[in-house]
Order: structure tokens, then sequence, then C-alpha cells
């Protein structure tokens, strides 16, 4: 199991580099085209949420392996005021930032493993996978 | 970062060429719709072919500026979407509904003509 | 197990071969269309599997194993038939052990057979895995080819159930191939697709919505009347969607949205 230097997401351009990095990741573990711009766009939508909701917050890379699986492991954890509707932000629709409302639940088609833990005043660990095909 | 804003006739060219970040997609925005007004322009490709991603806010960014174009009297073709991209957009559940697509740009001005001279 | 134990069994070997070698007629190895010679091959396989398996070290015997497996499934042996079998060498041996040795050695003897078939079921089980793999692949590469019919038309039959797997690669071949070929209208044919539920509905629904993101148009053709009615008793929406009951108007769809159309020849 390998990590990979997390990306600092506090300004607009940590989106970028975030998903630039997770996209490099990707290409090397393996991903084919369609896998990589799925994972990059997942973290477009984490890193988005971080950077719009929180102070401080970081994507973390990693590549996993479980039996015979290779995957990527994307985490997105920050110290913001948390969720207080977990469910509502998990239905398609829903959006309080006047985006589309796909973000989450977006996030969770794109990817196969999908994990939010939430604390109000403690901030959220978002934790996905994504596995090789 | 400033996206080129071309003019072909009475049509106006865009190829967008850079990693799309907000910042750069809201100038654009702006860019284009003044440059709309300046030229009096009836139709309007934005060619997509060398972007890898599109994410909820910059399709939201995108769909804005085709219905802000609309209003301004422009037609709005987008090409070159990438199967990647069209893949993730339509698995997230973004529709970028009523939009006009082409294959390419040359598909695209084609599709133009049509729809300005019947 | 005690090397006496093990010395003795292999003392008895040619005893233990016949007596088995007669309940297992019996028992298995009555496979049709399998010819003498290779029933006879595979049950002196199994049995030197058995009696080399005393002396050899695990991981040449894992290998035997492995290969044994690969074989039975090669001839489509099933193999519950010589897993009963090796119980039957348990009986044969077993009674012949008690009369010599205490009801430990006895049972060590046990333990180590019960090892051999659970190492048998492995590598049955992995045998199958590998082909159920093999299959996957086979499946991914038959799945849904883009056949460019006319310039700017090309059609898609879909053939089999739609699975949420297969839908993805059947998304990413069409899509390819409407690039590849400069596709302005696609034509996917669900005449060979047996059940459309809601599943298969929001599937194809979506590949026409990735399709026209692309730049291209997609008509659906061979809706027969059975999926028409399911179609709509389930309450799907497919009335934004291009739909045609067969391939031939779908043709005549797409020329017309190319602006084309088949004309007889003028006889002059």
């Amino acid at each position: 199991m390998r990590t990979q230097p997390s990306v600092e997401v506090g300004t607009e351009w940590g989106i970028v580099s975030a998903r630039q990095a997770g996209r490099e990741l990707a290409k090397e573990v393996g991903f084919n085209n369609v896998d990589q711009a799925r994972i990059a766009t997942a973290i477009s939508e984490l890193a988005r949420n971080i950077y719009l909701y929180t102070e401080n917050g970081v994507i973390e890379l990693e590549v996993v392996e479980k039996d015979a699986l290779k995957g990527m492991k994307i985490i997105a954890r920050d110290d913001g005021p948390g969720i207080e509707n977990i469910r509502d932000v998990m239905e398609d629709g829903y959006s309080s930032s006047g985006g589309l409302g796909a973000g989450l639940p977006g996030v969770k088609r794109l990817l196969d493993e999908f994990d939010i833990e939430s604390e109000l005043g403690n901030g959220t660990v978002i934790s996905t996978i994504k596995w090789l095909r | 970062m400033r996206i080129p804003i071309l003019k072909l006739g009475k049509y106006l060219l865009i190829s967008i060429q850079v990693e799309l970040d907000d910042q750069t997609a809201i100038q654009f925005q702006e860019d284009l719709l003044n440059r709309i007004h300046q030229e009096g322009s009836q139709g309007i490709v934005i060619d997509l072919t060398s972007v890898d991603m599109i994410d909820s806010y910059i399709a939201k960014v995108i769909g804005d500026v085709v219905k802000m174009s609309n209003l301004m009297g422009a037609k709005v073709v987008l090409t070159g979407i990438q199967p990647a991209v069209a893949i993730t957009l339509v698995e997230m559940g973004v529709s970028l509904n009523e939009v006009h697509t082409a294959l390419d740009l040359e598909q695209g001005l084609e599709t133009l003509q049509q729809e300005l001279e019947g | 197990m005690h090397s006496s134990v093990i010395d003795y069994i292999h003392q008895r070997k040619t005893h233990y071969i016949t007596k088995w070698k007669e309940d297992l007629t019996q028992l298995v190895f009555q496979q049709e269309g399998l010819s003498d010679d290779l029933t006879e091959d595979i049950t002196n396989e199994m049995i030197d599997l058995v009696f080399d398996g005393l002396f050899s070290e695990e991981h040449e015997q894992e290998e035997r194993l492995r290969r044994f497996a690969d074989r039975l499934s090669h001839y489509g042996l099933p193999l519950s038939d010589y897993i009963r079998g090796l119980q039957s060498m348990r009986q044969t041996v077993k009674s012949d052990l008690d009369a010599q040795y205490s009801e430990g050695q006895v049972a060590a003897f046990e333990a180590w057979l019960d090892e051999l078939i659970s190492k048998l079921v492995d590598a049955g089980a992995k045998t199958q895995e590998r082909v159920i793999d093999l299959q996957n692949v086979a499946l991914k590469e038959m799945s849904a080819p883009l056949i460019p019919v006319f310039d700017r038309i090309s059609v898609m039959p879909l053939i089999g159930t739609i699975d949420t797997k297969r839908a993805q690669q059947i998304m990413e071949n069409l899509l390819e191939g409407i690039i590849e070929f400069r596709t302005q209208v696609v034509l996917i044919d669900i005449t060979g697709v047996p059940v459309v539920d809601t599943m298969v509905a929001q599937h194809i629904i979506k590949v026409s919505k990735a399709v026209g993101l692309v730049g291209s148009k997609c008509i659906i053709v061979g809706i027969r009347p059975e999926i028409a009615q399911t179609i709509v008793n389930l309450g799907i929406d497919l009335s934004k969607f291009s739909t045609t009951s067969n391939l031939k108007e779908g043709v005549e769809t797409a020329l017309a949205i190319t602006q084309r159309e088949i004309t007889p020849l003028s006889t002059s």
C-alpha cells in the first residue's frame, strides 16, 4: 500500500491540482480513459465541496489492493462545519451551493465504494474507492 | 488565463485548450457575452475536443453560457465532447438539456448553418 | 502421520488400488463419450495423486492437484464424483488400518485425507474461477460491435441480457465507434434483447443521452410488441427518444436526418 502526498484544497487552484494528481495516479494504476475521467471528475466534486464549505481540507490518494483486486482510494477530509443532513445531500437534486446538485450522489455513482462520516462542528471525511476492472 | 474567441464570418469560434478552472470558466462566460454583444453574432461553436473532464460546476457554467447566449439571440453548438466526458456527465446525472451538439468543428458549423438558414 | 503408517499404506498399495478400482468403476468414471483409455488414465492420475501425495512436498502436491482439477474441468467431469471416489478410498484403507494401528494413527490418516480432499476442492474452485474469468473476457469481446452501414450512419445490434457491467462496456464501445466512424446517426437494435425492464431501459436512456452529448443522434429500433407493452406498463418514458419497430424504418429515418433517401433507379 502506498500513500501519495495529499493535496491541500484551500483555493480554486487546489481543485485543479487535486484532480490532476488523481488523474496521474489513475493512469499509473492502469485505469482506462473513461475511468480516469470518472476519477478526476469525482475528485473535482469532492475538492469543490471542501473549497466551498470549509477553511481547510485535503484530498488524499492511495493505491489499495484487496485479494486480486487493485484500486484507488480517494479520501476527502476537512475540519469544516460538518454536514447536518447527510441523507439530504445524498439525494439527487439537492444543492446548497447553486451547482447542479449532482455533487455527492454523482460522486457515488462514478465510483465503486462510498462512505461518509460527518460530525457537526468537527468536519467530514468522505472515503471512496474505484476498483480496476 | 483567458480563452481566445475567434471570429469567422457571422460566427464565433472557441476552442477550449486549457484545463478549465472555475476562474477561467467564469472569465470565459463574460468575454463571450461581451463579444456577442459587440459583433452581433448569431452562431457560436464551442469546441471541447481537448477537454478531458467536466464536473458539475463547469457543466453548469457551460449550460448557463448557452442559455445566456440564446437570450442574446445567438445559437450555440458544442462540439467534440469526448466519450469519457459524456459518460461521466451522464453517470453523474448532469444533462445539458436542449443544447445542440455536433461531432466536430466542421459538423458544428454545418449544424449552425442549417439552424440559421433553415 | 507416523512414518510406519505411511510405509504400511505404501506396502499395501497394490491391494488398495485393485480394491479401490472396483469401487471406483461403480461410483464414477461413467461419463458418456469418454474413451476407456482416457478413463483409465484419469483414474491412474488420481491414484498416483493419493499415493505419491504421501511422500511429496506440499507445493508439488498443490501443483499436481491444480493440473488434475484443470483436467477434470477440461473433460467436463464433475469434481463431486471424484470426491466420492476419495471417500471410498478412505473406507478401504481405514478398515485395513483399524486392524493394525491405534485409533490415533487412524485418525491421523483420516485427517491427512481430509486435507487432501479440501485441497482438491480448492483447486477445483480456482479452476472454476479461471473459467468464469475467461468467459467474462470472451463476453466482453463479443459485446456489441458498432457497424457502419452508410456514410455517417451506424448500427449497433444488442444481443442478450444487459447488466450494468455490460451496459458500461457497450456505452464505451459505442461512443468510441461514433468518433472513429464520424457517425451522425446510430441505430441501436434491441431485437435481440429478451427483456426490457426498468433497469435496462435506464441503461438505454443513459446511452442515448451520452450519444447526444458527443454530437450524434440515436434511434432505438427493434421494439417488439411485448417490449412496447412492458415499457408503457412500467411507466418508462421513452417519448423523448426516437424509436421505431424495425431496422428498415430506422434506416429510412436515419437517412432523412442526414438529408438523403433511397430511390429506385429510373428505368429508361
